[in-house]
């Protein structure tokens, strides 16, 4: 059976569900920055389906887009995490509350 | 052969981000996520586009990971115990979960249209030439733009870092 559009798009929507149920489910947060750069590659994989579909380039520009953004998150995400383990001793999100209460 | 490929490259992505999502311990986590860019590396290779493959191992598995690592490193070892999970929500299930619900749909899909596959003439690759002579013509402006973000990044990162009565806003 051919590859076409539509298998590369299942591939990206599983990928970005499982690293939603990442965010979703577990409490390191470390973990979590992981699954978020999961769903961010899945996005990619889409950008470059259409962007070969359409035989039109640029798509993989926005790719590249991507990968700054993602790189900026990391950094600063982990900059954070940082930050709060010196602050608090923990990265497990059930117990950052603060804000909460 | 490029079915081939895509099961084998997708399989592999998709099981990477699975045992990411799974393990228990970061580090553990960490690694499988490099397997999983690389095998993604692998499909965007498969899509005609060898400079996001390069960029891909480059960027994600390279410099990000890197990062990922070095931060685990800080903060392991006791600081690190053991994971109390969200009780009532059985791991495998939701996992399971969204799979089961992306096969209903794929298989739906495929019953009604059939499959769509990449035909007309083939593309060209997006090769480090192509991108380029778009990226710095009709996306200048964006380009730039991006860079600005990373900039405010790297200050921010630095900010975040300092030690507290360094700060001079405090």
């Amino acid at each position: 059976m051919a590859i076409g559009l539509i298998h590369y798009l299942a591939l990206a929507a599983a990928l970005f569900l499982v690293g939603m149920a990442g965010v979703t489910i577990r409490r390191n947060s470390l973990i979590m920055l992981m699954s978020i750069e999961i769903m961010l590659c899945a996005v990619n994989i889409v950008f470059a389906a259409y962007s070969r579909v359409h035989g039109d380039l640029s798509g993989h520009v926005f790719v590249m887009m991507n990968f700054a953004v993602a790189a900026a998150e990391a950094a600063i995400g982990l900059a954070i995490l940082v930050e709060i383990h010196r602050l608090r001793r923990t990265v497990n999100v059930d117990e950052l509350k603060t804000l909460m209460e | 052969m490029e079915t081939v490929l895509f099961y084998l490259f997708g399989a592999m992505t998709l099981g990477g981000a699975v045992m990411t999502v799974a393990s228990r311990s970061a580090v553990v986590s960490a690694v499988w996520l490099v397997f999983a860019f690389v095998s993604a590396a692998g499909i965007f290779a498969l899509l005609a586009a060898p400079f996001l493959a390069i960029l891909q191992i480059l960027i994600y598995a390279g410099a990000i990971m890197v990062l990922f690592l070095f931060v685990i490193m800080m903060l392991q070892g006791p600081v690190l115990p053991a994971e109390r999970e969200r009780r009532g929500l059985p791991k495998l299930l939701v996992l399971a979960a969204p799979a089961a619900a992306i096969a209903v749909i794929v298989i739906g899909w495929l019953a009604r249209r059939g499959v769509t596959a990449f035909d007309g003439p083939p593309v060209e690759a997006g090769t480090a030439a192509r991108v380029a002579e778009l990226l710095l013509n009709r996306y200048l402006l964006a380009f730039e733009l991006i860079s600005v973000v990373l900039l405010v990044a790297i200050i921010g990162a630095l900010a975040l870092g300092r030690r507290e009565e360094d700060r001079p806003w405090r």
